[in-house]
């Protein structure tokens, strides 16, 4: 029976395949244009946010606290700045950190978890050991430690985060290219001549990238709900830059009248991580890949 | 095969588990005393505050043997540690492990009934989810597990704050126990054992209460992850021959899912949760600080933002071992569930 | 004799990725009481979807589109759900095919075995104890001859061996004595010896409790012991049936007598004798051992005699087979032949030089290429046919129009049309990818090609088409071919030498012919007994195995 499936669906190309499981996936749908209306709020943020100039230490004191209105959508802070357009500029400190975290930590994690794949002996058990020794450190922790060691800001956020993050891909790369590693196709290559870096760029590569790109996915989520709880922690941006995260520990303070304050930025950031995550997901259905 | 050579093999896994566990505690002390030597700023300048002067701060550091070379340091760190000593809080000169001791109890407190919570609520619904998929159970169970998994601790936190402070005005959320209710003490420091052990129902009703909002905000992130492992466990195993084997001979669907299935498919969230333990002690941060739950996390977070690096490394250290030991024990049941890790390749 | 099952116009399709594929059209099949029918096809032909259809195990999203399935009389597709349920086990049983991935792991056997029965019995109405049902169960386990059934239900699914588990499958099937018997395939994931005593068992038990047996499987040479009518399927439709003696006397179905055709006889008028090559030796091994040892940092170790003592010579422009069954060592052997692995003792050398001095040369990995047996894996997903074989090309120094042509010349010699360049491996049939593995391997222009099973994982017909592609290519480029292989048959016929091998020994090598017609070794003997058939001309001249043998290499019921 498994066999006649596969003969089956052999007559379906990969490609075809992919693209049903992802349209037919409402959720994964949304998350792309939530994923979508993020990046585009962030990128246009002075053209899109109502009072681009709250953006500062802009002082509003007349309407300080002002509850969600016409006139500010979303209230306004301790100082009477707009919340809206604050959480409009707070996506692209999110998307910043994003960006910062996942170059460098994905093709490092990437590249760490391709060679402890496919070279195995002590390359393989240093690699693994240290990512192993990595995972057992609470990572909150460590990026709390790392930056106050550092001075608290967006700079030294992103290298706290950083220095951890790259252990998930190294560890989920590993896995994967370990086992393409022992295909037949492997050791083909190498009997036709192929040098090592052609194999691990050529033939194990093209088969992790779909894992690495649904991982990826995921992570930006994550990414955003870490930054924002080490601002929330107070080890992040420095005011008067808008940060999702520091924007609820500031409104914290005023709770529970004030409750804007404290939901308004804290919904953006679970819209932004929720759309991350819903995409991610639907790649993981869509390239049917254990993540 | 006989019964001695798969006892031996079941050591054998184990040891070399825990082999594996005390090497990375000794790497991560290593790396976390080389990060506190390298940080900007002097320790003993620190201890002693900006007032003090020049030669003060030099009797601190031959004190602390700060002049000492950086390896030998760490031996005596290590010696003292394994003797209980991680040193004096530079902030209040008292024993770290004395102060963070007294607030163990708390913590481990609210991570018990975390976790409690969550095996509870997740693989019940990662079971059901997956026996009902794609119907309206397996949506709203799957809405409810991403959003665990996206939704941020804090936010989590203060949503459940502003529901008690609207609609449950009299449900205690500050704290961890009414001391006007003059708590018994011992033999364990958790709340809810020592006061059924000395018969105070009131104390247990009043610690229950308050434990459960922050071990629910701290539960949510876990059962999103672990709901979404078991279902797909359950959904992957259901594919499998064996199942077919069993639905063949007219097995009932119910026995199949709920024997068959659910031990092979626990073995992947269980996995889970031990490498979630390392993120459940650090949303442990964010939620004692909501909750203002008084217990080690509070203590670490305080000593982070002082820089009072003793403390700090202990806190980073005790959260390792935490870690260690929640993952032994993980191991430990997932020996006795899965037998594949207690016998030899046979090929 | 009247009918016992009959299945009537049958048409299942599934769907899948928003299209809906015919995979059963018209299906029309009966089972006589107490006959037994054997249901014929190859990869994909649906007759695996028949048997799900009647036992009620189809998936998801297959639908039963129209046609009934008859067992006394009573159309089961129309019975309630209860009513079907209770048929399972009792009046119709499976024996499963593929026997580790048919147990729970985390499950010890006789839990399989007592939830199986517990369940039968409440559908009948019998409370029976846990004691009661313990006897009955070992009573069934001691007739498949398993003859420690306490150990066996104690033991876990991966503690028992393939043989074994098969057993177990049967004692399953077993359990309140169905009148019909549906076997999958049974034992064609086990060695050929293990295979034939499982047939033997299922034969002898059909016949001493009067079942009617419905066999599926795609070896021609079972159906001939197994069946006295057939049903040929192909495409999802019956292209012929009839009884046994008339289909393979005198197919009448051109696609019927491809099969008969495809299969290479073992002794008779129609076997191929290769020439023996007259050529030097080309590969020399002297003494050959390897030990697989293990060291862990805790408790003790391990050491594992892959090859013991082997020495054998291969000759220029030679096909040396190379036979066993799994774990006898014939592919260590290939593997220190190539330099992958070291040998741990004695001398290999190829054109007169020792391996270990030239392994890691360039010339050397171009003088020896391999093809693998599973075409799945052998072919990376991501290149493209042109991509894979640009590989070896350029490390052989070709650069620009030079490496097209060369390409279009490889895919030429293994008979695929020039625009399969740009195909990706999905887009390929198992055979043709076991072709571009061939191209692959003449890249470089060996001189020596080893062939691990490159057909096992194919089916019979494309088989015959792949072997004689290796045929025409030994003889246009003069290549020499080590071949291992389990299928003695197509050794018979393709091998100018072989050599057999048992737990990590040769025990006979020689000609085909002098080894098939006088088996020295009682193993070669037992092996060639083994190998299953079309014709009683072939069964009678198969040589006889003596009991004591028998046991001594066959019976794995003891390990």
């Amino acid at each position: 029976m498994a066999a006649t499936e596969t003969d089956f669906t052999n007559a379906l190309t990969p490609r075809y395949m992919a693209w049903y499981s992802f349209t037919r996936n409402p959720t994964a749908i949304i998350g792309a244009l939530m994923v979508i209306s993020v990046v585009v709020l962030a990128v246009f943020a002075p053209l899109i946010a109502p009072y681009p100039e709250h953006v500062g230490a802009a002082v509003n004191f007349r309407a300080r606290h002002a509850a969600p209105d016409w006139t500010y959508w979303l209230g306004t802070d301790k100082v009477g700045r707009d919340i809206l357009t604050r959480v409009i500029f707070g996506f692209r400190i999110s998307l910043l950190l994003v960006v910062g975290v996942l170059a460098i930590a994905v093709p490092i994690g990437s590249a760490l978890g391709l060679l402890a794949g496919y070279f195995s002996g002590w390359t393989e058990k240093i690699i693994t050991g240290f990512t192993n020794v990595m995972l057992a450190i609470p990572p909150l922790v460590m990026a709390l430690a790392i930056g106050n060691v550092l001075e608290p800001n967006l700079v030294n956020a992103m290298i706290a985060i950083t220095l951890l993050w790259w252990t998930w891909h190294a560890r989920l790369v590993y896995r994967v290219s370990k086992s393409i590693a022992s295909e037949d196709f492997v050791e083909a290559a190498r009997l036709a001549g192929a040098s090592h870096w052609h194999i691990l760029t050529r033939e194990i590569l093209p088969n992790c990238i779909s894992v690495i790109s649904v991982k990826t996915t995921l992570d930006a989520a994550f990414v955003i709900l870490f930054g924002a709880t080490l601002s929330f922690l107070g080890l992040g941006v420095k005011p008067p830059t808008p940060d999702l995260g520091s924007m609820v520990a500031d409104g914290r303070q005023f709770l529970p009248e004030m409750w804007w304050g404290v939901l308004a930025p804290g919904f953006a950031i679970f819209y932004a991580t929720l759309g991350f995550n819903l995409l991610g997901d639907g790649l993981r259905d869509m390239f049917d890949v254990e993540v | 095969m006989t019964g001695a050579s798969m006892q031996e093999n079941y050591l054998q896994t184990f040891a070399k588990r825990i082999a594996g566990f005390i090497g990375v505690l000794f790497v991560l002390s290593l790396m976390i005393f080389v990060l506190a030597r390298v940080v900007p700023g002097d320790p003993a300048r620190i201890a002693l505050g900006p007032s003090a002067t020049q030669e003060q701060v030099d009797a601190m550091r031959l004190a602390m043997g700060l002049d000492e070379p950086v390896i030998k340091q760490y031996f005596a760190y290590i010696w003292n540690a394994l003797h209980g000593d991680l040193g004096r809080s530079l902030i209040s000169s008292r024993p770290v492990t004395r102060e963070i001791a007294a607030l163990l109890p708390a913590t481990l407190e609210l991570v018990i009934v975390t976790i409690v919570i969550m095996t509870l609520v997740a693989i019940p619904l990662g079971v059901v989810t997956a026996r009902y998929r794609n119907s309206w159970i397996d949506n709203t169970g799957r809405f409810f597990s991403i959003v665990g998994v996206t939704m941020p601790s804090f936010l989590f936190a203060i949503l459940l704050q502003l529901f008690a402070a609207y609609f449950l005005t009299d449900w205690p959320i500050i704290g961890r126990i009414n001391h006007g209710l003059s708590p018994p003490v011992g033999p364990t420091g958790l709340l809810l054992v020592d006061s059924l052990v000395h018969g105070r129902l009131d104390v247990f009703t009043d610690a229950f209460q308050r434990v459960l909002f922050p071990a629910l905000a701290l539960a949510m992130s876990g059962i999103g992850q672990i709901t979404r492992i078991t279902r797909s466990a359950m959904i992957e195993h259901q594919r499998r021959d064996h199942v077919l084997t069993l639905q063949s001979f007219g097995v009932p669907d119910r026995v199949i899912v709920f024997s068959y299935l659910l031990k092979l498919s626990s073995i992947a969230p269980l996995t889970i949760m031990g490498l979630e333990f390392a993120s459940l002690i650090g949303n442990a941060f964010v939620v004692e600080l909501v909750f203002s739950w008084g217990g080690f996390a509070s203590y670490g977070l305080e000593a982070i933002l002082q820089k009072d690096l003793n403390a700090v490394m202990a806190v980073v250290l005790i959260s390792g071992l935490f870690f260690i030991v929640a993952n032994i024990v993980i191991d430990l049941i997932l020996l006795v569930i899965d037998p594949r890790l207690r016998l030899k390749e046979t090929n | 004799m009247s009918e016992l099952l009959k299945v009537d116009g049958l048409d299942v399709s599934f769907h899948t990725y928003g299209r809906r594929l015919h995979v059963l059209k018209d299906v029309t099949l009966a089972i006589p009481q107490g006959g037994r029918v054997a249901l014929i096809g190859e990869t994909g032909s649906g007759k695996s979807v028949t048997s799900k259809a009647i036992l009620g195990t189809l998936p998801g999203n297959a639908k039963i589109e129209s046609g009934r399935i008859l067992f006394k009389g009573d159309d089961v597709l129309a019975m309630p759900r209860g009513k079907r349920d209770a048929l399972k086990g009792t009046a119709f049983s499976i024996i499963m095919q593929d026997p580790l991935s048919s147990f729970n792991p985390v499950f010890r056997i006789g839990r399989h075995l007592d939830d199986v029965m517990r369940f039968a019995d409440l559908r009948l109405g019998n409370r029976s104890s846990t004691a009661e049902r313990r006897q009955r169960i070992f009573e069934v386990l001691r007739k498949v001859q398993l003859a420690d059934p306490e150990r066996v239900c104690a033991a876990y699914p991966s503690q028992l061996s393939g043989g074994m588990r098969q057993r177990v499958l049967i004692a399953l099937s077993l359990l309140h004595q169905p009148q019909l018997l549906i076997a999958d395939e049974p034992g064609t994931a086990l060695d050929v010896t293990t295979q034939d005593e499982i047939m033997k068992l299922i034969n002898r038990l059909v016949a001493e409790n009067g079942l009617s047996l419905l066999m599926i499987t795609h070896n021609l040479g079972v159906v001939r012991q197994m069946a006295d009518e057939i049903y040929v399927m192909r495409h999802g439709e019956i292209v012929e049936h009839g009884p046994l003696s008339e289909i393979f006397s005198r197919p009448r179905q051109a696609y019927t007598r491809q099969l008969i055709d495809a299969i290479p006889p073992l002794y008779g008028a129609n076997v191929t004798d290769q020439e023996p090559a007259a050529g030097d030796a080309i590969v020399e091994i002297d003494g050959v051992s390897k030990v697989f040892e293990d060291r862990p940092l805790f408790g003790r170790g391990h050491r594992h005699v892959a090859v013991n003592d082997v020495s054998l010579a291969i000759r220029r422009g030679e096909v040396f087979g190379l036979a066993g069954e799994s774990g006898s060592g014939k592919t260590t052997v290939a593997r220190m032949i190539m330099g992958l692995i070291r040998a741990s003792d004695g001398k290999l050398r190829i054109d007169g030089k020792p391996v270990e001095e030239q392994r890691g040369s360039a010339a050397f990995r171009r003088k020896i290429q391999i093809v693998y047996q599973n075409p799945g894996t052998s072919l990376n997903p991501k290149r493209t046919v042109g991509q894979t074989l640009r590989v070896p090309l350029a490390f052989a120094g070709m650069r620009g129009k030079a490496v097209e042509d060369r390409i279009r010349e490889l895919l030429l010699q293994v008979d695929l049309p020039d625009h399969y360049v740009s195909k990706y491996p999905h887009e390929l049939s198992g055979g043709q990818k076991q072709r571009v593995a061939i191209a692959r391997a003449l890249a470089a222009d060996p001189e020596i090609i080893v062939l691990d099973e490159p057909t096992s994982a194919l089916d019979v017909s494309v088989q015959k088409n792949v072997i004689a592609l290796l045929t025409r290519l030994r003889e246009e480029l003069g290549l020499t071919y080590l071949f291992i292989s389990h299928d003695l048959s197509l050794m018979r016929n393709f091998c100018s030498r072989i050599a057999i091998m048992l737990r990590g020994e040769i025990v006979e090598a020689g000609e085909p012919r002098q080894v098939f017609e006088t088996p020295e070794h009682p193993y070669t003997r037992a092996l060639i007994a083994a190998v299953p058939v079309i014709s009683d001309e072939e069964e009678k001249r198969k040589p006889a195995v003596s009991d004591e043998d028998r046991r001594r290499y066959l019976v794995d019921t003891a390990a």
